[in-house]
């Protein structure tokens, strides 16, 4: 197990030295994905601007719950679709990578953090939106947005973790790329991103209470819709991301290098 | 000083049996070789006790059938595959021209792909400034360097490809088919800078099925056959070497 660990911290300490061949990489496939479109990348936040637009038409409850609605969508939104599209393009993500992983001696943590980082800056163009519709909505700007910050820097650091993991179920499991994508299109009904939980519905209290993802929207959005500090989100957010560092270090310690003959 | 050394060097891989719910697959993907086991417990001996010494200056022709474990002995030279036993010593810095499209994106212009290139391989952004005009030049791409790379023909892609990998001189270079990398007064270019390589103390190793370019290029040839070294001429291929069986 120790050699394992040295092996993944291995992978992970060259892909560092070699920031500029996932951070090149990474722009050029946002480029690509929008080359010869007239609005380029503005067009992920024409999207997500759309979707909230289109949920808060349809979902906004009457009377006194309309105030908050809005903010509660964009933030569960932001959050929701920045996993989804993590976790939906990890399953492939070796697959996508053949011709370098068979062709180059990159450590497989690049791919990872090629990803990572195309990840986040879609989600930046989201979050400009987010932040446009918060202040419109009127949700208090002050001192609890840090703990939002915090919240999103917390996501970021389960990040590579995630991809890594997912990367490694895709590889040897290839069926799991229509069962993750089936599963997050349905999780999205169990995991409070539109609906809000008034504890009465006994599913709805469970969907909130034993769904991990619950937490990682909670710790972003709790501080700004209700400007308190969420211990408890926070504490199981990071346990849940300390465990899965741990098991994306053991896969890639364990398993980088039989990688290249599974794909 | 630059050297490779390979020690009774196998390579078995597991086919292994993915978790799936479809009906086995039962193609098989990776590098060549035999197919051993049967049922749940196939695997494939892609390459076995192969064993040889290269020198400064050495030009190493790898030749063989297809499926003969020319590409996996490349790769377990660059370090893609890591052998199964024994045991691999290189010293100097490799690089490696397998697929030539490697690092290129369709959507960018050369000289953008050269830079790509150049950080894919290691290499700082000062020694690919320095170098970017010699590319430049080599490649005789001309103002075609500032086109997206889907606008170049395969030849001059190839011609992008090997001026690049090349251009730092790589102590090692390991080439897998590399054939009809443009037209034939580029191939006789590529070929002047091959001897200069070797001439710098280098190695080169090039798998390929076409005898006259091993013949023109390499000092020494090694034959395949189903992983196992079949022959190993230890003299210049084109002296018409004598040919030691193993």
């Amino acid at each position: 197990m120790i050699a394992a660990l040295n092996g993944a911290f291995d992978d992970i300490s060259k892909a560092m030295k070699l920031h500029r061949v996932w951070v090149a990489l990474a722009h050029e496939d946002i480029g690509d994905q929008h080359r010869r479109t007239t609005l380029g990348p503005l067009w992920l936040l024409v999207n997500y601007v759309a979707f909230v637009g289109t949920f808060v038409f349809v979902f906004q409850p009457a009377g006194k719950g309309a105030a908050g609605y809005a903010a509660y969508v964009a933030i569960g939104l932001l959050v929701w679709f920045y996993l989804m599209e993590v976790m939906s393009m990890s399953v492939a993500l070796f697959q996508r990578e053949e011709s370098f992983i068979e062709g180059t001696t990159l450590p497989l943590f690049v791919y990872v953090m090629r990803l990572a980082l195309q990840s986040i800056i879609r989600a930046g163009y989201a979050i400009v939106g987010c932040v446009v519709i918060l202040i419109f909505s009127g949700s208090p700007v002050g001192m609890p947005w840090l703990w939002s910050l915090a919240g999103l820097f917390l996501i970021l650091f389960a990040t590579p973790p995630l991809i890594t993991v997912f990367a490694f179920l895709g590889a040897f499991f290839p069926d799991s790329q229509f069962i993750v994508g089936n599963l997050l299109r349905v999780g999205m009904f169990f995991t409070p991103v539109f609906w809000m939980n008034k504890g009465q519905d006994p599913v709805q209290k469970y969907a909130y209470e034993w769904n991990p993802f619950t937490y990682f929207l909670e710790i972003v959005r709790l501080p700004i819709t209700n400007g308190e500090f969420p211990a408890h989100a926070f504490t199981v957010t990071i346990m849940a991301s300390l465990v899965t560092w741990a098991i994306a270090l053991l896969l890639l310690g364990r398993y980088r290098k039989q990688v290249v003959f599974l794909i | 000083m630059v050297s490779i050394k390979l020690d009774n060097v196998s390579l078995v891989y597991k086919l292994h049996d993915k978790l799936t719910l479809s009906a086995p697959d039962r193609r098989v993907g990776g590098p060549g070789g035999r197919i051993e086991g049967s049922g749940r417990k196939q695997f494939v001996q892609a390459l076995d006790g192969v064993s040889f010494e290269l020198r400064a200056g050495d030009r190493l022709g790898l030749v063989g059938p297809n499926g003969a474990g020319k590409t996996t002995l490349l790769k377990v030279l660059y370090g893609i595959y890591e052998p199964s036993g024994g045991s691999v010593a290189i010293e100097g810095k490799v690089d490696a021209l397998f697929n030539i499209n490697i690092g290129f994106r369709r959507e960018a212009t050369g000289r953008r792909n050269i830079v790509l290139r150049g950080l894919i391989s290691g290499w700082t952004e000062t020694e690919i400034e320095e170098k970017m005009e010699d590319i430049i030049a080599f490649s005789e791409l001309g103002d075609f360097i500032d086109l997206p790379f889907k606008a170049y023909s395969q030849g001059m892609a190839a011609r992008l490809a090997f001026s690049a990998a090349t251009a730092l001189d790589p102590e090692i270079l390991l080439m897998d088919e590399w054939i009809g990398a443009g037209d034939a007064s580029f191939q006789e270019k590529a070929k002047r800078r091959m001897d200069e390589l070797a001439e710098k103390a280098g190695i080169i190793v090039l798998a390929s099925h076409s005898e006259a370019l091993i013949q023109s290029v390499c000092t020494k040839k090694l034959t395949l056959k189903s992983g196992r070294i079949e022959s190993l001429t230890t003299e210049p291929v084109k002296r018409a070497g004598k040919v030691a069986k193993l």
